[in-house]
């Protein structure tokens, strides 16, 4: 079921992989994607419920990089698991040391499953340049989740500074629901809008992006406002009828679990709106692979940065030394 | 910006993949709603849909059937229904978006009153749930009851928009909202102008059979789009929502690598089969007047053949597809020779999956002597440029076993084998196998060397699953089937002209069975000996699935 090798190579887990398949009796040939998940050790376990989650719905490669702190020596560990306790998925653990984390791409290529789309997801903090993390440069698909960093509206600005086609970040995923009750509470009409506003926890970056998408998508700018959470509590439409009539369209959830949706001239409703668990979210990030234009256009009115989607898909490895000038 | 055009929702937006396409607000209202298959397949799916979040907020199901039932008590009937039926585990959260959205309206299939109820209850939704008038009659019932039901949906108006009346000027909305040609797939959910969605639309759903044979199937296709347009009429046939028979468009048509093969210069001859392991349950009754034939073959195997020999669509909307599939159905042509070529079975007591299971004039609620067929094999052609020359061969029975349906594609043998006899003796034919249930996926088989200094070359499997390449569970047919049915799509469902067509190709094979006893066959085995020896008489061999 899974084999541990330590002090290894990149050529030793292949073959242990190829191994842990053959035993495993050659399942999980229809691996749909690969992917590649940056975490550090305490989050490891986290990081584990949630791929294992995702890839009941997904079958793919896991590959989960742990960087141990570069000054210790050179090493490789590694644990090499096929239809184990991930779930169905084949999965590599690998903790690199020294200087190896730098250069985990030496490792993580030839593990690749063959032609199929590769997607990385940073849980933790995210990078402030993706370019400068090999990982994130033969990704198709970018994971970030700005809900993690210490600043996390300035880590959103970031994101929208580094952006290319194909990032996405959680705290949009966080934000589907919500879209998907305010434009199904405004399907029945054709409106216009006239104010909008999003209320919930200070510094959530979903708040920003929710209003974002709103400011993108109705023409109006939609206002953020500080609540106590938690995430986002509130999220409001003004908009005005084809027949002239004013609306308000109130979606509230003080507590995490269920909203009541109030619409104006109608009865209030109760829904389940739940925070969803980090699994759920991965899950739906792997469900498309292509770029999310909507993501881009709410980020740049979110953080009021231009020509999003004129960046190019791919960037090129920018190596910076994270050592250098450190020891001199 | 053309995005905030009269009509449309500035939040929607196309490229936005991650929000569901929902339907308009609807009410679906369910006849027959304490049936087998509605507790069986419609009411999980509907559960599954709200799990999903692939209602709209303005839904409400209205459960018609005759019991003294209050609300509360349908809500804990669907509660029940739910646990040992849906797809996915039981969870709250989706339950208490469904919950609140039940009704139940007591009636018989003729009852004024009931359906007097039915108009009120109705009305009444359209204010508290804002279902803005749109529903879905779906007509969980047998057959025999369609004309009655159809009758009080007339009488009571509810066959048409707006609020309890029956005006003129419905009909032409009906054509304006619903289904018209280059409404494509994609862009369907938020369609309709502000009048439509102002009165509403409105639906109905019929089951297989549709009729018994050509004459009583056009009879009810008048009955049915008199009463509704045509339009608005949803034939299901629950095999067109499963995701492999989709999957069949999405393999001919997406790829380079199959369609030049796929015609009579490559193809020896296709095979489809439908074989269910079941016998005939609680349904004797029915199927002792209908028949594997009317039961199966008329639709769902003649459903299949058309996807896989149909020509390639102009486009993948409603109109485009039938038209392709009805070409298909027009040039089926039966054989001469029915004697051999058109071979029906019943089976007798025998043994399955370990345990004794009594022949079929033992079952409940079957004539004595029953001369109805449990097991139908049949040649077909089609007569075209494409097909010219390759033989259809269909069967599908019960007991049979196992549970498999599939359309295997047999290619012919290479023209020249540059090896030695004895080299290829384990060589077959090249098949491409798509099986629709189960362990849905693609099955390539083509000869592979045996490793070792002999050159000896083996029939070996290349395998596509689907579990192992996407989500582990595929919708079921009818969640995909009556999602459409709200979103007003009409891709996946058969028009009458297609039933029309099928029946033309029973009606003479049931004509030449009426005065013939079907062969007799084990319970367990893969039906008559006469049906292998219609396959053998022209070289060939049926496929194990």
């Amino acid at each position: 079921m899974s084999t541990t090798l330590w002090d290894t190579t990149g050529s030793d887990i292949t073959a242990s992989l190829a191994a842990e398949r053959h035993r495993a009796g050659g399942i999980g040939g229809g691996q749909a994607l690969t992917l590649v998940i940056v975490v550090a050790e305490h989050e490891v376990a986290a990081a584990e419920q949630a791929a294992t989650i995702a890839g009941q719905a997904h079958p793919s490669r896991l590959l989960l990089v742990v960087r141990r702190p570069a000054d210790a020596s050179d090493r490789l560990d590694a644990e090499v698991s096929v239809g184990g306790r991930l779930g169905p998925a084949e999965a590599v653990i690998m903790r690199m040391y020294g200087r190896l984390a730098l250069h985990a791409e030496s490792v993580v290529l030839p593990l690749l499953a063959p032609d199929a789309p590769v997607v990385a997801w940073w849980h933790g903090p995210p990078p402030d340049e993706i370019a400068a993390d090999s990982l994130g440069t033969f990704a198709g698909r970018r994971i970030t989740d700005c809900a993690l960093a210490p600043d996390p509206l300035g880590a959103l600005h970031q994101r929208a500074a580094d952006y290319a086609s194909g990032d996405t970040d959680l705290a949009w995923t966080r934000c589907t629901p919500w879209r998907a009750l305010l434009a199904g509470a405004l399907d029945p009409v054709s409106y216009r809008a006239t104010a909008a506003s999003v209320t919930g926890e200070a510094g959530n970056p979903s708040v920003a992006l929710l209003a974002g998408w709103l400011s993108a998508r109705l023409g109006v700018q939609a206002t953020c406002m500080d609540g106590d959470g938690p995430g986002i509590t509130t999220a409001e439409v003004a908009v005005e009828t084809s027949s002239a009539a004013h609306r308000v369209v109130t979606i509230c959830r003080p507590d995490g679990r269920s909203a009541t949706l109030s619409v104006s001239g109608e009865m209030d409703r109760q829904l389940p709106l739940t925070r969803r668990r980090l699994g759920d979210l991965l899950t739906e990030e792997l469900r498309r692979l292509e770029p999310d234009p909507v993501y881009a256009e709410a980020l740049a009115a979110a953080t009021a940065t231009a020509d999003l989607d004129a960046r190019p898909s791919s960037r090129r490895h920018i190596w910076r030394d994270p050592m250098a000038g450190a020891g001199s | 910006m053309d995005r905030d055009g009269p009509g449309a929702n500035p939040l929607r937006d196309p490229r936005d993949r991650r929000l569901p396409r929902v339907p308009d607000p609807c009410t679906l209202v369910v006849f027959g709603v304490t049936g087998d298959l509605a507790t069986k397949k419609l009411i999980p799916a509907v559960y599954d849909l709200a799990g999903r979040g692939l209602l709209p907020l303005g839904f409400a199901l209205v459960g018609v059937g005759r019991r003294e039932w209050s609300d509360r008590d349908f809500e804990r009937f669907v509660r029940q229904v739910v646990g040992e039926h849906a797809r996915t585990a039981f969870s709250e959260d989706a339950w208490s978006r469904l919950a609140p959205c039940l009704r139940f309206v007591n009636s018989s299939f003729d009852d004024d009153a009931g359906f007097d109820d039915l108009v009120k209850a109705l009305d009444e939704l359209r204010t508290i749930h804002g279902t803005q008038g749109n529903a879905a009659f779906y007509l969980a019932i047998p057959p025999s009851a369609y004309q009655v039901v159809l009758r009080q949906l007339h009488r009571s108006g509810l066959c048409h928009a707006g609020p309890g009346s029956s005006g003129l000027g419905d009909l032409g909305l009906h054509d304006f909202e619903v289904g018209g040609p280059g409404q494509g797939d994609s862009e369907m959910g938020s369609g309709g102008t502000d009048t439509a969605r102002r009165r509403g639309w409105r639906r109905v759903v019929v089951e297989k059979p549709f009729g018994t044979d050509l004459a009583s199937a056009r009879e009810l296709n008048d009955l049915v789009d008199d009463v509704f347009t045509k339009q608005d009429v949803f034939r299901i046939d629950h095999y067109l929502g499963k995701e492999t028979v989709q999957n069949l468009l999405a393999l001919r048509f997406a790829n380079t690598l199959f369609e030049p093969v796929w015609n009579s210069h490559y193809v020896d001859s296709v095979q489809i089969t439908v074989a269910e392991a079941g016998g005939i349950e609680s349904r004797g009754e029915f199927y002792d007047a209908t028949g594997a034939a009317r039961d199966v073959l008329q639709n769902h195997l003649l459903q299949l053949l058309a996807l896989c020999a149909m020509e390639e669509p102009v486009s993948f909307d409603a109109e485009a597809l039938r038209l392709e599939k009805r070409k298909v159905l027009n040039a089926i042509s039966l054989p001469a020779d029915h004697e051999h070529y058109a071979i029906r079975g019943q089976y007798e007591q025998g043994w399955l999956a370990g345990r004794r299971v009594p022949g079929y004039r033992d079952e409940a609620d079957v004539a004595e002597g029953s001369t109805t067929e449990t097991y139908a094999a049949v040649r077909l052609a089609v007569e075209t440029r494409r097909w010219a020359g390759v033989p259809f061969y269909l069967r599908t029975g019960k007991r049979l076993p196992r549970q498999v349906t599939e359309i295997a594609v047999v290619f012919k043998r290479a023209p020249h084998l540059p090896f030695a006899a004895t080299d290829t003796v384990e060589l077959g034919q090249n098949q491409l196998v798509v099986r629709v249930q189960p362990e849905e996926g693609v099955t390539l088989r083509f000869g592979s060397k045996v490793p070792g200094p002999a050159f000896e070359v083996r029939e070996v499997s290349m395998d596509f699953l689907y579990g192992e390449a996407f989500t582990e569970a595929s919708p079921e047919a009818y969640e995909r089937l009556v999602l459409d049915v709200l979103l007003g799509d009409k891709t996946l469902f058969p028009d009458s002209d297609e039933v029309e067509a099928s029946w033309r190709v029973i009606d003479p094979l049931e004509a030449f069975w009426a005065d013939r006893p079907p062969f007799s066959y084990r319970a367990g085995e893969w039906g008559p000996l006469a049906a292998h020896s219609m396959v053998e008489r022209d070289g060939r061999v049926w496929r194990r699935p």
